[in-house]
């Protein structure tokens, strides 16, 4: 293989990896506006909180306590991040998301999340202090090589989860009953209450589903990010216009959003320097919202979701 | 017969005149120092470990009599490293506290946004850990800092990568941050002087996380000897870890040499592992150093914080610059304008961090502070002598 091919197919490796990392981000930010029409500004926090419960987790309770593996230890650290995040997904969808809803203010619940999303940060700030924790996965230094084509085992665990996940909650939504249920709330939430699904249930699925994607998500970035109590805050606004470039509350649009701006960044740090990157993520994004404001995948919105 | 009243009025008025006139007596005792650190958000761990250092001198100057029967008196306040809060936060401090002394910020950004009010206020700013060349090359006569700037720094790290390592070719890193750009330029400036070429100057934001793509993209390259870095902790580690694993740096298999700057803390080959080995930089302070200073600080800290715990320079530079106001009041400081003047005159002042002597801008002049190590393949340090 010649030496231009294989950083053309070393850097678009490293564009699907970290696009499946934003990916992962992404899901639920989309999912929740797909069914309540609502952006969520702790969302950044939920994966903190995810990256914090996988840390502890796998460099305490399985490890040290538990005496399993490095590895085995950091794969079910990844469980106790998604049950974390599903965890505290309830909590405060009981706590605020439920009793501002019924009083049918779209601005109070969007505030609330920024007042979640402070709250979260210095709640964390106070457990876990400023100084950043050193989260290393086992399988982040090992790596696989392919003549000049290198990844780490860490990547493609990461792109295996981000199918699973992305499967899964795909297979979800379109064969479950409570999927179709969801669905059916997002395109009409009265006419769904009038056929009788119950509304605030399907809601309160949907955050701790997305939550749950959050604190996954943290699992897999807490090797890659600097780990504080405002870790998640560097991956939520790329996050953010991945979810508006791929249409906001659009499932698919998203996930090809986000391995495309993947891609996109891999090269820009490739041939125009990785001080670009925001530049040119914004004015795609920028380009998105004038060209098609829809997003990629421009479908009704009764079919988002 | 003067009345009972009047003797009540006059007695009241005689204490408050001794309370008046004794007030001025109490301040006199009295220095107070405004601290300005991140206390709050992403740059918060350098106000955690600045606030124990600062702590920890406090405690050892005020016990017993203080200074000759002086006191400092310190406020710590959240500048956030963000110029636009610690413009606000040092505003308010020079009106509700009216510090003789300001210390502070850490930050590059949050310094040069401080210094114009504090020169204008006519209030000395001592720093201890902002790199930005400006900060001391604008003229300011209140502005002091014992950290070494983004020139002293890069230059040598330029100049001993071209003669002691042979270095011919490098590839610059930096976070976009004032003092990222200065350090690079330093290099730069010294390196290319010598006759060596900058194949590539890659910056990047404080919010990136992933650096496989740059690994790559350096590795493409071909062969580079020498890879200047400066960034804060966190990025570094993943950056070493990045190159390693493109098999760039020794670290992982490599040739190219990664070098850094005073911004590591102590605890950083811990952190990236084997990626770290080869890894040249400088230090300002070394907590394996034999000096009675530095011994005697590594044990007042730890019986204080704990027997685990070794200090960093970030908690060093704090407690040296209580230390530098101490030493200004032992001098005869008194105010604002005393501690000014003494600091201009300090020449070779011990501390933990080395020894400190202020040129005519207020920066320390003495290198003597940074000496190069290296990283060795079980991760300790091996000095240089460079």
């Amino acid at each position: 293989m010649s030496d231009f091919l294989a950083l053309i197919l070393q850097q678009s490796i490293n564009g699907i990896y970290l696009g499946c990392l934003y990916v992962l981000v992404a899901l639920g930010l989309t999912l929740i506006y797909g069914v309540m029409n609502q952006i969520n500004f702790a969302h950044a926090d939920f994966v903190t909180v995810g990256a914090f419960a996988a840390f502890f987790s796998a460099t305490r309770l399985f490890t040290k306590w538990m005496g399993m593996s490095d590895g085995t230890g950091y794969v079910l650290s990844i469980f106790m991040a998604l049950a974390a995040g599903a965890l505290l997904g309830l909590l405060v969808n009981a706590a605020v998301f439920a009793p501002l809803r019924n009083r049918s203010d779209e601005l109070r619940p969007l505030i609330a999340t920024i007042g979640v999303s402070v709250l979260l940060e210095n709640a964390q700030l106070i457990l876990f202090g400023p100084i950043p924790f050193q989260f290393d996965s086992p399988f982040a230094q090992n790596t696989i090589r392919f003549g000049k084509i290198f990844f780490s085992e860490q990547s493609v665990l990461v792109v295996i989860v981000a199918a699973l996940a992305i499967g899964g909650l795909y297979s979800f939504m379109k064969f479950t009953f409570l999927g179709k249920a969801l669905r059916a709330v997002s395109q009409d939430r009265e006419t769904a209450g009038l056929m009788g699904i119950n509304e605030n249930f399907l809601i309160a699925l949907t955050i701790v589903i997305a939550s749950a994607l959050a604190g996954m998500a943290g699992a897999l970035l807490g090797p890659v990010i600097v780990l504080t109590p405002f870790a998640g805050a560097s991956v939520i606004v790329k996050a953010f216009a991945i979810v508006i470039i791929g249409g906001f509350g659009n499932m698919e649009g998203t996930i090809i959003a986000g391995i495309l701006v993947g891609i996109i960044e891999a090269f820009t740090v490739q041939y125009l320097g990785s001080g670009v990157i925001d530049l040119v993520v914004f004015v795609l994004l920028l380009f998105m919202l004038v060209v098609k404001p829809t997003g990629l995948i421009a479908e009704r919105r009764e079919e988002n979701v | 017969m003067i009345g009972f009243s009047a003797l009540k009025s006059g007695a009241l008025a005689a204490a408050v005149g001794l309370a008046a006139l004794s007030a001025p007596a109490i301040a006199q005792n009295v220095i107070r120092v405004g601290v300005l650190v991140p206390i709050s958000g992403p740059a918060s761990y350098f106000g955690v470990q600045g606030k124990e250092g600062v702590a920890l001198a406090l405690e050892q100057i005020n016990r017993g009599n203080g200074i000759n029967g002086i006191k400092l008196d310190v406020q710590f306040e959240d500048s956030a490293c963000s110029p636009l809060q610690a413009t606000n936060t040092v505003k308010r401090v020079l009106e509700q506290f009216k510090p003789h002394i300001v210390v502070g910020e850490e930050c590059s950004d949050a310094s040069l946004a401080i210094a114009p009010i504090l020169e204008q206020a006519k209030v000395p700013m001592l720093n201890a850990g902002s790199a930005a060349n400006q900060l001391t090359e604008s003229g300011y006569k209140y502005v002091f800092r014992i950290f070494p700037n983004a020139a002293q720094q890069g230059v040598p790290l330029g100049r001993n990568a071209y003669t002691k390592l042979g270095a011919r070719t490098a590839v610059l890193l930096h976070v976009k941050t004032n003092a990222g750009v200065d350090n690079a330029d330093g290099f730069a400036k010294e390196f290319e002087a010598a006759g060596g070429k900058i194949l590539a100057r890659i910056d990047f934001a404080q919010d990136v996380n992933d650096f496989t793509p740059i690994a790559t993209r350096i590795a493409a390259l071909g062969k580079v000897d020498v890879l200047p870095t400066f960034a804060l902790e966190g990025q570094q580690v993943r950056l070493s870890q990045a190159l390693a694993q493109a098999r760039v740096v020794k670290g992982g298999g490599g040739t190219g040499i990664q070098m850094g700057s005073i911004w590591l803390p102590w605890g950083f080959e811990a952190k990236a592992g084997q990626a770290s080995q080869g890894y040249i930089r400088i230090v300002q302070f070394d907590p394996t150093e034999k000096r009675k200073m530095v011994t005697d600080f590594i044990d007042a800290f730890r019986a204080k914080y704990g027997a685990d715990k070794t200090p960093t320079h970030i908690n060093a530079h704090a407690y040296d610059t209580m230390l530098l106001i101490a030493e200004a009041v032992r001098r005869g400081a008194r105010d604002s304008e005393s501690i000014r003047d003494r600091f201009s005159k300090m020449r070779d002042v011990e501390v933990t961090t080395g020894k400190i002597t202020f040129d005519a801008k207020g920066q320390n002049s003495d290198m003597s502070v940074i000496h190069f190590v290296e990283t060795q393949a079980d991760l300790s340090w091996k000095g240089l002598n460079w």
